[in-house]
């Protein structure tokens, strides 16, 4: 039901509670129910990034810290402070983490295809790697793909879309890991706009880690809420010509493709109004700091 | 003689319209027998072509409602999948009497309309619907010969296999009558402008993203 459906308070639910561990401390915890998440829905499976970043710039674990900013002399060039960064990745908790949830995947994985056999592969798994679903839905490549299904591009295409994705994940990924919950709202919320497949049932994703990020966001009334007006201004004018399309048979693709750009455009919008507009105190203090 | 008996055997009349608009219908069946089903059950068999499908689940939950009867075969199909890689499905519809008349039945079915691929020139695909096969499931026979003959059905006609229960399906076909449901579809020509506009604004977007992640993240 999860993996195909919808279960969404669940892994909403473990999500958190994974995030909740690794910010408390215990990395064991936090493994199982990220392990347990990914078998639910594959999409968690993103937060492997901010989360192996996080636990190997927590204080106190002084192996693999980056020198202080005080060293920071021309020495350390941004590529080797970059390769600083992943070389150093693997410490004790990250390894603990990756595998403590890599067995409890293996063993879920492992014991559901002894209950359901290859059906439960097919379904969990496989179908997600060759799925083609061309029918309109709020992704801006809908039109794109569905138009393209059959012709030599299709492929090239569908790597140039995912491109975007991949490469505002890492840098995400990097600027933001010091905050677990923001930088997993941000990845969560990345990867839903810019994916191939949108459908409403994807924006509890982000929505669930909202509540964590709002206190560190310093935005007006006003402006948060011209926001979510926006956002679902953006779905309603997509929403029209889709039922148009469905339920009176209305050709009605072109205004659906434009829709789904301006919601890309909206989110986008959106998603930078808050990367703008975050201060965890840190920040604070290093703008006075410098002042 | 002859010419008796045959003009005794009156012709059965089938009649199949598509209700609602879109993508999803609803598929009236209505048949006029020729003559008394005399406790017969009476059926309706098509062939659905790979345009359009009947949602297996969504039949399971109306049969559990008694509200349509009706066997699927293949049982299990592709709910999304698009035209061209969907096969035909055999569709045996249940009727009911309908009250208008003594041998008058009909019965709905909802179907779905598949995604077909995108075209040039038109805005439209055409799916054409054949005209169903009037069945009947005697388990008394005394039909007239003259009007019907056993029929070869995959379903048995009856749950009680001891029972003689056969299919017969009419001798004289009744009059060919299709149905088209228009599917609307994307236009070929569409194609470069969509690809172009559609990579040059996810360009901008993360473009617009990456600046604000440079700008306000603390990179190391």
């Amino acid at each position: 039901v999860s993996s195909r459906g919808n279960a969404e308070a669940l892994v909403a639910l473990l999500v958190l509670a994974a995030l909740y561990w690794v910010e408390a401390g215990s990395v064991g915890k936090a493994a199982v129910c990220y392990g347990l998440a990914v078998h639910m829905k594959i999409y968690p499976l993103t937060y492997a990034l901010p989360i192996a970043l996080r636990l190997r710039a927590r204080p106190g674990r002084g192996e693999g810290a980056l020198p202080a900013r005080g060293d920071r002399t021309a020495k350390f060039t941004f590529v080797a402070r970059l390769w600083h960064l992943f070389v150093k990745v693997l410490n004790r908790d990250v390894l603990l983490f990756g595998t403590v949830a890599g067995s409890v995947l293996a063993a879920l994985t492992v014991a559901f295809y002894h209950l359901y056999g290859w059906e439960f592969l097919e379904h969990a798994y496989l179908y997600h790697l060759t799925r083609r679903d061309i029918r309109h839905n709020f992704s801006p490549y809908f039109y794109m793909l569905y138009l393209t299904a059959e012709n030599k591009w299709s492929f090239a295409l569908g790597l140039a879309a995912f491109l975007p994705q991949l490469l505002l994940l890492l840098v995400v990924s990097i600027a933001f890991y010091r905050d677990l919950a923001f930088s997993c709202f941000l990845h969560t919320a990345i990867f839903v706009t810019f994916n191939k497949v949108c459908t409403s049932q994807y924006f509890v994703w982000y929505l669930c880690l909202l509540p964590l990020v709002m206190p560190s966001i310093k935005m007006s009334w006003h402006r948060a809420l011209l926001l979510l007006f926006l956002w679902f201004i953006g779905q309603g004018l997509w929403l029209t010509p889709a039922y148009f399309l469905e339920f009176k048979g209305y050709n009605t693709f072109l205004f659906i493709w434009l829709a789904g750009l301006l919601f890309l455009l909206i989110n986008s919008l959106i998603i930078v109004q808050i990367i703008s507009h975050y201060q965890k105190e840190a920040q604070v203090a290093k703008k006075l700091k410098h002042q | 003689v002859t010419l008796d008996v045959q003009a005794a055997c009156r012709d059965t009349t089938v009649t199949q319209e598509l209700l609602k608009e879109g993508f999803h219908r609803d598929l009236l069946v209505k048949v006029e027998l020729g003559e008394d089903a005399g406790g017969c059950a009476v059926a309706a068999q098509m062939r659905l072509p790979p345009g359009i499908y009947v949602d297996p689940y969504e039949l399971a939950t109306l049969q559990q409602h008694n509200l349509t009867k009706a066997v699927l075969f293949p049982d299990v199909i592709d709910l999304e999948a698009p035209e061209y890689m969907a096969r035909d499905l055999l569709l045996l519809l249940f009727l009911q009497q309908d009250a208008r008349c003594p041998r008058c039945f009909r019965a709905t079915v909802p179907v779905h309309a598949r995604y077909h691929r995108p075209a040039e020139g038109t805005e439209e695909a055409l799916v054409v619907l054949e005209s169903p096969e009037v069945l009947l499931c005697c388990c008394h026979s005394h039909l007239s010969a003259e009007c019907w003959e056993p029929a070869e059905v995959d379903t048995p006609c009856s749950s009680d296999t001891t029972s003689p229960c056969q299919w017969h399906s009419t001798k004289h076909k009744p009059a060919y009558e299709e149905s088209v449901l228009r599917v609307p579809v994307g236009l070929r020509e569409h194609s470069s402008l969509v690809c172009a506009l559609t990579l040059l604004t996810t360009g901008l977007c993360s473009g617009l993203i990456l600046a604000a992640a440079c700008k306000y993240g603390h990179f190391l």
